[in-house]
This record gives structure tokens, sequence and C-alpha cells, in this order.
């Protein structure tokens, strides 16, 4: 009964984006090419790694606003650990990415020990961090990177870009973790009830923490890509990003409430708005129009899930 | 089912539970203090009336927004395009003020249509039952997007004189800060001795033994987002008067700091509790922060992280003395 | 609960203490600075070679019409607005353009280069752009160039070779003379200043402050500085931070720069409401619009600095040169409508000319 519910919101979000796609396509004769496609495969690259963990957190009723905050504290730290901490580039990487999951390790703290409401908590150290981000940083941008290091957000592998392998990669794995194994269905017990949840067993508040963690850790990789693709770095970077995950993965059928949500939605998600930024530009609609467009969607696919689905809760 | 169920007792033995219901409130104001003394010493010109001015009258209109927001909260919802709503608002003022419409017309049309389009967005809430995060969302993009398109980015300069309602002072005091006080008040008596307001507690608190209860869930979220079009209408009005000039971006992160004012307020994001005195408490320390860390020459580029720290430290003694009074 | 309360505390006291212990900011960044004399010698010009990218594969666009997009820092703002003004009445005149503006809803690096690899997909041949970031905007400006479209920029600079023109309203060290210079004619050699910028990592104002400070100390060492804050590029929040430094100086405060086309009006509007016209000075970059009511009222003597509108044209004029193959590296100036021959400095920067500056006798004749 469940997945055939679930299967509706997919269903309809994927012929929906189906639909885009051959509008768009008719739109202008330079959307649907392969060098286009594989490039927009890479912008939305840092904004799907984030999706992925997102959809973790949303299934199981929480939320995070922080990972913009995250990737921004993440890039400085790269440059400053590189730079002026004088480390070796793969090794500031490497704590780089340590400390983007020790952000989103603190976040699953206040969560989980002190009990704070992840909306509250999220939006607490979204100003913590941007705030360490600017403080750390002194406004000084770090570059002058060497040329090896632009490869993982400009270069590519096989004719793909490199970050599209990665992306891939990482959503693979985030499915399998979420629909097949126990940890995946911890995750939705937890949205769907966590007395229950606690009840039968099941550790909640390590499922948590895993998961803002790992939303910490693909933040900092989002931002590892990102510095590479712009090849230097500045303490707001990735401001906003949380509002385009968030859209990206509730129009994937995610529900707000928990307990439902596939990491397939999420993609289709992403993909479908990508679509639309990239396919509306190229048609001619300046960026106020897409904006316009895109939040229409929002609803609108929203309000068709729910119009098909008369046992939604709420 | 009566009210019974949902009036506050306040008997002796309950003195304690009263006093939690507001610790949060108690929390803000001796935080507030805190700062005016702590800065006052430090720099006396903090003191001054001009600075308490600017303090007050400069963001009330950030505490009237709250006020909506809370409700909002309160009922178990959230709403993140109040930003985007209010640039919409102080730009369709400005405009018809600019155009030559009469002043009243100028104040009141916009806010008529902030009601309405927020009651749209809570009929969809409550009607079609799409998660108000989600509607919200949608909302803010359609709004600034529409913004854009409408004005080209241009900027609404040459407003009448009798158009600055933020400017004006009656008997000294700016009339801000006048709204502000008043719709609190207004706002507080409302949710505590109407049908309605009650109503709002209960839905939020509890959906099913509110509906079991007999009340109407569906009208009053679209109630409560109707209200809250109201003060965000009035809060746009006073955005839009406040400089000679009128932006047609939305301002950044309003939305972000009305939620914050509202929840460090006390509003619980759990829905059910809190109260519209917190939320403009809070909105009030927050622009107390704002200029105390000038004052203090604290480090520009330390004072979002300290900004961070004390959101932090507030809703950390929250959720423990929560715990205690439990 | 106690080791809570006290790690808070001792959180907040590590922060404040850093906070504190920080050194003073002032706006400016720190990249060598070289101050003008002060008695307005200009500095001697040293030939640079030409040191602007190049299109590869760039189709003869010599008299055809093209499609240009113009790419600002951020849509919305007067100074943006103007300079768009600029552009389309170049394309206008010049007949064989065709040009629009779009770009990004605030000034965040990562949505420009969105905005412009979108353009480059579908196939302009001209992108003019103004820079949030220097470095980050390279790669997608290089790969403009790697697809033959010409890419000319104004207001900000990128890296030189990611484009092949730039359109400098001004020296930096010339603004930051005129500045002071102004100010200092307001509010006599030994006046205290404060400055409203934009964000302390946008780079235009961040030099313009460095040269200011630098030229001070050379030329008006006793005019000091008190306090520099940031005011991103919105209104309401450069009103209340020029509220909080008059409330904060007092008396003391004699002074204040507006780094931005919001901050200067902003100010101005928080000295009036503070009924301080005419004891504090605003000097700063505006445009004449937003700050008629306060010229008007002699509330602000004058407003410095280049215009925008002037600066989108000229850099429409060069584009379409570019485009024609008439401007070519090496060059030493070009002929940009009616604002004459301009003059080619530092390699591949070509000069507006003076600041201009605009007073109550000259402020209406312009409307944008």
């Amino acid at each position: 009964m469940t997945a055939g519910l679930l299967k509706r919101h997919e269903t309809i979000l994927a012929g929906l984006t189906v639909l885009a796609l051959i509008v768009l396509a008719l739109l202008s004769d330079k959307f649907f090419t392969a060098e286009n496609l594989l490039n927009q495969g890479r912008l939305m690259s840092e904004v799907g790694l984030v999706a992925l963990a997102m959809t973790f957190i949303i299934v199981t009723g929480g939320i995070d606003l922080s990972v913009g905050s995250i990737l921004g504290l993440t890039a400085i730290l790269l440059g400053v650990f590189w730079q002026n901490a004088g480390m070796p580039l793969p090794l500031a990487m490497a704590a780089a990415l340590a400390c983007g999951t020790l952000a989103g390790l603190g976040n699953g703290l206040i969560v989980t020990r002190f009990r704070v409401p992840p909306l509250i908590a999220t939006l607490a150290t979204l100003a913590l961090y941007r705030g360490l981000a600017e403080g750390i940083s002194q406004a000084r941008s770090v570059r002058g990177y060497p040329e090896w290091f632009f490869y993982f957000g400009q270069g590519e592998l096989l004719g793909v870009p490199f970050q599209l392998w990665i992306l891939g990669l990482a959503t693979s794995v985030s499915a399998v973790i979420l629909g097949m194994t126990p940890f995946g269905r911890a995750t939705y017990a937890v949205g769907a009830n966590e007395t229950a949840a606690r009840f039968s067993g099941i550790r909640a508040n390590a499922t948590k923490l895993w998961i803002y963690s790992a939303a910490g850790f693909l933040s900092a990789l989002a931002a590892v890509v990102f510095v590479s693709r712009v090849t230097t770095t500045r303490s707001d970077m990735g401001t906003g990003l949380e509002l385009d995950v968030i859209t990206g993965v509730v129009l994937g059928g995610t529900s707000i409430f928990g307990g439902r949500g596939t990491i397939v939605g999420t993609a289709l998600g992403l993909i479908l708005i990508q679509a639309l930024k990239n396919g509306l530009a190229l048609s001619g609609v300046k960026g106020d129009g897409t904006i316009v467009v895109i939040g229409i969607v929002l609803i609108g696919a929203i309000l068709a899930g729910a119009v098909f689905d008369k046992n939604r809760g709420g | 089912m009566t009210d019974a169920a949902i009036r506050r007792p306040i008997g002796r033995a309950n003195w304690r539970r009263f006093l939690a219901g507001f610790g949060q409130e108690i929390v803000v104001l001796l935080a507030i203090a805190v700062l005016f003394v702590v800065v006052g010493a430090y720099n006396q010109r903090f003191l001054s009336d001009t600075n308490i001015n600017s303090i007050f009258a400069g963001n009330a209109y950030i505490a009237i927004a709250a006020i909506g927001m809370s409700l909002v909260i309160i009922s178990g919802h959230i709403d993140v395009s109040v930003g985007s709503l209010i640039g919409v608002i102080a730009t369709i003022a400005g405009t018809l003020a600019v155009s030559g419409y009469p002043i009243w017309m100028a104040w009141s049309v916009p806010v008529v249509f902030a009601v309405a389009v927020n009651a749209g967005v809570g009929a969809l809430i409550a009607y079609a039952r799409i998660p108000s995060i989600v509607v919200t969302l949608g909302m803010l993009s359609i709004l600034k997007g529409g913004l854009i398109s409408a004005t080209g980015g241009a900027w609404i300069t040459d407003m009448p004189e009798g158009f600055m309602l933020a400017q004006m002072r009656p008997f000294g005091i700016p009339s801000a800060v006048y709204f502000m006080v008043a719709l609190t008040g207004l706002a507080a008596l409302f949710m505590r001795y109407t049908d309605f307001g009650r109503a709002v507690y209960a839905v939020g608190g509890n959906l099913e033994a509110a509906r079991a209860a007999g009340l109407s869930p569906q009208r009053t979220v679209v109630g409560v987002f109707a209200l809250h079009g109201l003060f965000a209408g009035i809060a746009g009005i006073l955005f839009a008067t406040q400089l000679q000039v009128i932006q047609s971006t939305v301002p950044p992160n309003l939305e972000l700091t009305v939620i914050t004012a509202a929840v460090i307020g006390g509003v619980s994001i759990l829905g059910g509790t809190g109260t519209v005195i917190g939320s403009t408490l809070a909105a009030i320390l927050f622009a107390t922060i704002g200029s105390a860390l000038i004052f203090l020459n604290v480090s520009a580029y330390w004072l979002r992280a300290v900004l961070g720290l004390l959101i932090l430290a507030t809703v950390l003694a929250d959720m423990a003395r929560r715990r205690r009074s439990r | 609960m106690k080791t809570l309360t006290l790690g808070i505390v001792l959180g907040l006291g590590l922060m404040s203490g850093t906070a504190f212990a920080a050194s003073a900011w002032t706006g400016g960044d720190d990249l060598p600075t070289s101050p003008l004399a002060c008695d307005g010698t200009p500095a001697a010009a040293t030939a640079k070679p030409y040191d602007g990218g190049e299109p590869t594969g760039a189709p003869d666009r010599m008299g055809k019409k093209i499609t240009v997009v113009d790419i600002p820092k951020l849509i919305g703002i007067g100074y943006f607005n103007a300079t768009s003004k600029g552009i389309a009445d170049a394309a206008a005149e010049l007949g064989n353009v065709d040009a629009k503006t779009d770009g990004p809803t605030k000034a965040n690096i990562d949505e420009q280069i969105t905005f412009i690899d979108n353009y480059i997909t579908s196939g302009v041949d001209g992108i003019l752009f103004a820079a949030n970031d220097p470095v980050a905007i390279a790669p997608v400006l290089k790969k403009a160039l790697s697809k033959g479209i010409n890419v000319v920029g104004y207001d900000a600079n990128s890296t030189p070779d990611a484009r092949q023109w730039f359109v400098n309203q001004a020296e930096f060290n010339g603004i930051g003379k005129s500045l002071i210079d102004n100010m200092a004619k307001e509010i006599g050699e030994e006046g205290a200043f404060a400055i409203v910028t934009s964000t302390f990592t946008t780079p235009n104002q961040a030099r313009w402050i460095a040269e200011m400070a630098a030229y001070a100390a050379s030329c008006h060492p006793k005019m000091k500085w008190l306090e520099t804050v940031e005011a991103q590029e919105d209104n309401n929040l450069s009103f209340n931070q020029a509220t909080t430094l008059i409330n904060k100086y007092g008396d003391e405060l004699k002074g204040i720069f507006g780094m931005t086309s919001v901050a200067t009006p902003a100010s101005a509007e928080a000295v009036t409401q503070a009924g301080k016209c005419g004891t504090i000075a605003v000097v700063g970059l505006a445009t004449p619009n937003a700050m008629k009511p306060y010229v008007e009222k002699d509330c602000v003597k004058s407003v410095v600095l280049w215009n925008p509108v002037d600066l989108g044209y000229a850099a429409m004029h060069v584009l379409r040169a570019v485009a024609d193959g008439s401007l070519k590296a090496g060059a030493t100036s070009v002929k940009a409508g009616k604002l004459g021959e301009l003059q080619v400095i530092n390699g591949s920067e070509i000069l507006l000319g003076a600041p201009y500056t605009f007073t109550k006798d000259s402020i209406g004749d312009f409307d944008f």
C-alpha cells in the first residue's frame, strides 16, 4: 500500500520532468545537447550532494538550515589549512572534510542531546558557522591552488564532469542505504513515529547523529568541489544553498512531516529544477521569471501529489 | 468539552507553571536590561534617547512581523516568505503613493493585499493539505521573482511627505513604536481571551484534540495566516516609509530574523505555546544586540559568530528551563 | 546544567576576547597602495603591454548584428540600473546590437557564474560583466572566451586574462583622492569620519578604502578615521548602521563616507532624521535621483563620483569595437561614441575619465 503511494508521487514527478524536458527542448535547440546536459550536471553537483543528506534528515522529520554555512566554513578552512597552516593540499582537504563532519555532528548533538528542535538548532548554527567563516577568513580569499586541484571541479573523466561521477556514486550509495539497509529502515521509522521506533529498539539518537554528520560531510565535499570550480575561497560561499536543497528534496516527494521520501524522488526533483533554471534561461526568460516558475512548479507539484493522495496526514 | 480544558489554570498551586509559561519572556527582558547596563557603562551614548529611539523605532517593523509569525508558529506552521511579502508590500505602497493615489489608499491597499495573499496561502495549507514550508517556500520565489519582473529593479523615490508613516513622531515618539506596543498588546489580549486565540493554541498543540473539541482547524489556519498577513502588511508599510527610497528587492534574511525573533521569544516550534509579548521583546533584544556590538567595538569579522552563539545560548537555556519546569 | 552554562560562558568569553583583540577593521584590503600626490599632479603613466585574454575562434562580427548580455553584480540597485541604461542607450545608438541585462538578485558569485554559464550556452556574441569576485569569475569567463565570445568588463574587474578589456570608471587611487579631498573640504583637516561600506568581501570597495587610507595618511594626516561598518546592499541596514554610528560618536563624528550607491542615500537619510544636516557631512558614491532630496535641502553638498550611465555606455561601445575588430590588443585609445576618445591604461584597461561631481546646480539635469 505504501509502496503504491510512494510510486504515485515519484511517477507524477517523473512525468512532469519528462514533460518539462520536452517543452524546454522545443523552446531552445541548445538545451538538449550532451554538452549542455553534462554541464548542468556539473553545476548541480554541489546542491545534489547536500540534497542526498538532506533527504535523510527530512525523512526523520528534521531539517538542516545550516548546510550553506557549513559549505562556506569548510571552504574557508580549506584555504586556511593550506595557506596559513602550511598543510599539504590533500591533507588540508581531508582536514576540511573532517571539520565539516564535526560541524554536522555539532548540529546532531544539539538536536539529540539538548533536544532543541532541528529548525531552531540549525537556524542558530546557520548564523554561528557563517560567522566563524567570516571571522576566520578575515575577509581574505585564498587563491593560487596547484593545477591538479582544479580537476575536481573543472575536469572530466571519460567525457563526464568529474564531480558528476562523485555525485552519481554518492547518489547510488545513498539510495542503497536508505532503501535497502536496516539503517535506512530505522531512518523511516524514526520519522514516522519516533517514540514507537525507540520502543522497538531503534537507536534514534545514533541514527540522527549519523545523518547530521553526513550532512556536514557532504556539505564539506560540496565545498571542495566548489572551491575547485571557482579557484578561490570566499566567506559568503553557499549562502542560500539550504533553500535550493530543501526545495529539491521536498519537490521530490519527501514529506516534511517525516517518514516518507526517496533518493530517487530527490534526484528527480533536483533534475527538474536544474532543467527549468537552465532551459528557461536558454529560451530567453530572465532570472526573475525563472524564480517565479520554480515557485509555481513547487506548489503545483505538491498540490498534484496531495490531490492524488487522499490519505495524506496533516 | 468546553474551553475549561484549554484555559490556563491560575490556582495557587499552579503559580510555578504560570511563571514558567512566561519564563522565556523574563529571560529575554533580563538580557535586554543587562545589555543596557553593561553597554551603557562602556559608552554612555548608548543610553541617549536618540539611540534608544533608533533601537526601538528602526526595528519596530521586525517586531510587528514577528507577532504574525508567532501566531503562525503557535498554530504549528511556518512561513518563510514573509521577507518577500514585505518587499512586495513596500513596493506596492510606494508605487501607489508616487502615482498620486490618496495616502490612505497607499497605506491600506497593500495591507489588504497581504491579508488576501496570506489567506490564500493558509487555504492551500488547510484545505489542500500542503505543508506550510512547501507553500511558503514556493511563495517566496513567486513574490521575489514577481517583484523584480514588475519593477525591473527600479527604485521608488519622490514619495509625498504625508505618506511617510514611519517618520511621523506624535509627541516626539516615532509612530513605529506606537504601532509596535499597541499591536503587541492587542495581539496578546486577543490570543488570551478570545475563542479564536485559544483555538490557535489548541490547533497547534494537539490537532486531533482540537478537532474533537469541535474546532475547525481549517478555518483557524486560514484565519491565522490572514492575521499574519495583516501584521506583515503593517510591517511592510512601516518598512517602506522609513527612508526616502524604496528598494525593489526583498530585504535579505528578513524571514530568518523574524522567525528567530519569534522563536527566541519563547514560541515553541512544536506549536501550542508561546506569547507574542515574547517575540516583541526578542525583536527588541536583537536590535539592542546589533547596536551594542557596534558600541562595544566588536570586530566586524566576528559579529555574526557572536550573534549565532547568542542565539544558541538563548535556545539552550530555554530548553534547559523547560526541562526543569516539567 | 552547570557544565552547560560554564561551557556557554567560556565560549562567549573566548569569542568576545578574539573579537575585541582582533585589529580594528577598516574595510580596506591589504594589497599595495599607490596614493597620488597631494596637489593632484598625475602619476607618471607607465605603459604596460596588453594583458587581456583573447577569444578563440571568434567569428567575424564586423558590422553584423550581435546579441549582448550584461551581467552586473546584482540587479535591483540604482547604480546598476544606471549602467544598464547606459548600455541600452549605446545599443540603441549603434543600431546593430541586441542588449539585455540579467543577473542575480543578490551580490553572490555562485549565482552570477550560473547566469554567465547559461548565456554562454545560449550562444550570445558578447558578455559585459561587473564581477562579484575577480578570481572566482575567471574560469567561466575563460570558458566564454574559448567559445569565441567577446568579453568586456566594467566597474568591477576580473583577472586580466579572463576578459579582453575592462572599462575602469577611475583609478582606485584617483577615487580615493577625490573622496578624501571632498571630505577634507567639508569637515576640515582635523575632522573625524566613519565609513559605511557594503561587505568586507567586496573587492572594489576594499581597494578604494585602502587607497583612501593611504592618501589620507600622506596628505591629510590629521584627519581621524573612526570606524567602518558593513551594510551589504540593503537600504534599511545601511540606515540603521549609519544611525548607530551617529549615536555612538555623538559630536565627535563629522563626516560619513558612503561607499555604495545604497549606503550614501541611507547615510544622508540617517543624518537628516538625526537632525544633523549641515553638522555631519556625507560624501560618497550615489546615483543622482536617490540624492536629490538631500542635495536640494543642502544636507549633502556634493555627490562625488563618476557617471554610471556613461560607464555602461562606454562599455557597450568598447564591446562593439572589439567585436568589429577595430579595437585590438596594443591600442592606446578607443572611440566611445559621444564620450570621444578614451585612454588605455594598465595594458588592457580603458579609463572612463575624471570623477564627476553632482552638485545642487547640476543634479537636476540627470534622471537615473
